[in-house]
């Protein structure tokens, strides 16, 4: 598995750059995985969005619809692309140390 | 470039590419696009990577297959592609593929007429690597050679080849640089059919040696058939996610939606692409307001896969076809209902439709219906009250190869169009000689390393002319487009096209479904179910 280094720190990532093991998540990791998104500083807006994924990840196991993750953290599509220039599944999803999505979405 | 790449190259032992490709090697594009030199750079493949994986094909990476670690390893691996390559020709090991194989080995007359049918090697600014009968012509040598035995005389008949692992490991990377789309196959003389070529190799290369992109091996065929979905959602989540769609549904249309779940003896078994679900949640919601207005005793399967179309084994695996086709058709069985209708998906379609009725006998063999030709139905019995000057700005089609070259379901969604799109305008070529979106066989969701570069730079490239030029009178941004896409996987590729070009922020180049112009022109509906909104 490739190696992503970052402030001392290392993590095993799969080809996309996901955290491979998504549990050893903290904020610490969600700082670390920003450098790789064009994210220069984590505000509060993005935490919100953050906490969301990863609270709806511990509950069911995958990432929410994202349809839903506008609706409850009030953002916009557009907003959450300037919040993670990557988007939603590729850019937030990473931060908050989700797998990256599957299927045909 | 290297454009001129020989057969026996694919058997060079060192590591380096066979083939690099920059952008003014490519097709030109029409405006906007017309520049090279604004177009983006392809991000390189890194170092860390080139050194882990096998890398030796071109510039980019699909399969992710780890470097062996010894000769030995190498000689064990060309083994099993041998041994497999056997098994492609005995009619106990592939029944399904066996005949029209045999005929694409021993009948191309090399005219080359399928070359020119080939959006990949059009693109490519005609790439020898590229073109359809390179890597049939490989497996040819190899077949005269291994498979039949065919010794010196075949050697000067059909030509040598040598076999190392170098040649196997870039073939599995070959293998995935067709769409299977198969025009290459509709425009040839004989017969002959290129396309099955590269998928009796995914074949081989996932039931013999256990290779295949995670994405829709993985993460999408196993994936499914343990929790039910490639998706991820189990039968728990995916209730949860269709309850939400129907409040936002009645909220924006003012109809009370309301899915229903395992409803017994139901007429119609709808099944979705899940991709649907969690990426494109109107098409689901357009789907539930259609068939209840249309009065359709209809209804959903919480059944293990019975909530999702998919069955990626088309495209690499005949194993995995079957155990998931055999999902499908149990989930029908259980609920006793009358047919079985597919979603806006094109390989699901004709995965369950067409290349299933090999699989299922006896009671699994349910009736099954594409959901096109059921909407054909309900929009022209005029059951639904339609209004098309709310759809009235510049509308294409998109033909998924699947549905229509493949299937040969090509008028009934025009004749909707045609009622309810009055800007509806074709593409050229369209219908069964349409070009694949670029997204076709599983490349559409697979994005691993920079695989996504040769996708919207290769295999999407002809697709983006055609869409480019089909509303050249209309560019303007104040003017909102709409290419619709009946297929979860061409809306994929379009999706990230589109965005990678900023063809919505700069010319309002927009996507979707064929549910949601209908829904957008019914009167009972609140205007602007389309809310030019980037989805």
């Amino acid at each position: 598995m490739p190696i992503f280094e970052v402030n001392g720190r290392q993590y095993e990532v799969d080809e996309d750059g996901f955290l491979q093991d998504p549990s050893i998540w903290n904020e610490e990791v969600a700082k670390d995985f920003a450098t790789t998104e064009g994210v220069t500083e984590l505000t509060d807006k993005h935490w919100k969005v953050i906490h969301y994924l990863r609270n709806y990840y511990l509950q069911f196991g995958i990432a929410p619809m994202i349809r839903k993750l506008c609706k409850e953290t009030g953002f916009k599509l557009n907003e959450i692309y300037e919040l993670f220039p990557s988007g939603p599944a590729k850019g937030a999803c990473k931060l908050a140390g989700l797998p990256k999505p599957t299927g045909c979405v | 470039m290297s454009k001129n790449v020989k057969l026996s190259d694919m058997a060079r032992p060192d590591d380096e590419p066979l083939l690099h490709l920059e952008n003014r090697d490519l097709m030109p594009l029409p405006p906007p696009l017309d520049d090279p030199a604004k177009d983006h750079d392809w991000t390189p493949l890194s170092p860390q990577v080139r050194q882990q994986f096998e890398c030796r094909l071109d510039d980019t990476c699909a399969v992710s297959v780890p470097k062996p670690k010894s000769r030995e390893e190498e000689r064990q691996l060309v083994e099993k592609f041998l041994a497999g390559l056997d098994k492609l020709f005995i009619k106990e090991d592939n029944w399904s593929f066996l005949q029209p194989l045999v005929l694409s080995m021993e009948h191309c007359a090399r005219c080359q007429t399928c070359s020119q049918a080939c959006h990949i090697y059009e693109a490519s600014g005609y790439s020898e690597l590229y073109r359809p009968t390179y890597r049939s012509e490989i497996v040819r040598r190899l077949y005269y050679k291994y498979v039949k035995h065919g010794g010196l005389l075949a050697a000067f008949q059909h030509g040598d080849i040598e076999l190392n692992w170098p040649l196997v490991a870039r073939l599995i990377e070959l293998s995935y640089r067709c769409n299977l789309c198969r025009r290459c196959a509709q425009t040839c003389p004989l017969g002959v059919d290129n396309g099955l070529v590269a998928h009796e190799l995914r074949k081989l290369f996932s039931q013999e040696m256990g290779i295949a992109p995670k994405e829709i091996h993985e993460q999408g065929s196993v994936l499914q058939l343990k929790v039910g979905s490639s998706t991820g959602m189990n039968a728990l989540v995916v209730k949860d996610n269709i309850a939400f769609i129907d409040e936002e549904m009645t909220e924006k249309t003012g109809i009370k939606v309301e899915t229903p779940w395992d409803v017994e003896g139901a007429d119609v078994l709808l099944i979705h692409n899940a991709g649907e679900i969690l990426a494109w949640p109107e098409n689901p919601g357009a789907f539930a307001i259609i068939l209840t207005a249309a009065g359709i005793k209809w209804t959903l399967s919480s059944e293990l896969a019975g909530y999702d179309a998919i069955n990626y084994g088309l495209w690499y695996d005949d194993a995995q076809f079957a155990r998931v086709a055999l999902k499908h058709a149990e989930a029908a069985r259980k609920l006793k209902v009358k047919k079985i209708v597919l979603g806006e998906c094109g390989h699901a379609n004709k995965a369950l439709s067409v290349v299933a009725d090999r699989v299922l006998v006896g009671d699994h063999n349910v009736p099954r219906e594409s959901a096109i030709t059921l909407l054909h139905e309900i929009v022209m019995s005029g059951r639904l009250k339609l209004d098309p000057s709310r759809n009235d700005f510049p509308v294409t089609l998109h033909d998924p190869c699947n549905l229509v070259r493949l299937m040969g379901v090509v008028s009934p969604q025009r004749e909707i169009l045609h009622k309810i799109c009055p800007q509806f305008r074709e593409m050229e070529p369209h219908g069964v000689d349409n070009y694949c979106c670029g997204g076709g066989s599983g490349f559409a969701i697979m994005s691993g390393h920079n695989f996504p570069d040769w996708r919207f730079h290769v295999s999407g490239r002809k697709k983006l002319e055609q869409v480019l030029k089909v509303f050249a009178d209309c560019l303007d941004p104040s003017i909102n487009k709409y290419v619709c896409a009946p297929c979860s996987n061409c809306k994929g590729q379009f999706r990230d096209m589109i965005a990678y070009y900023d063809l919505w922020n700069k010319h309002r180049i927009g996507y979707g479904g064929l549910v949601e112009l209908i829904v957008n022109a019914m009167e009972d509906v609140k205007p602007g179910f389309i809310d030019w909104e980037w989805h």
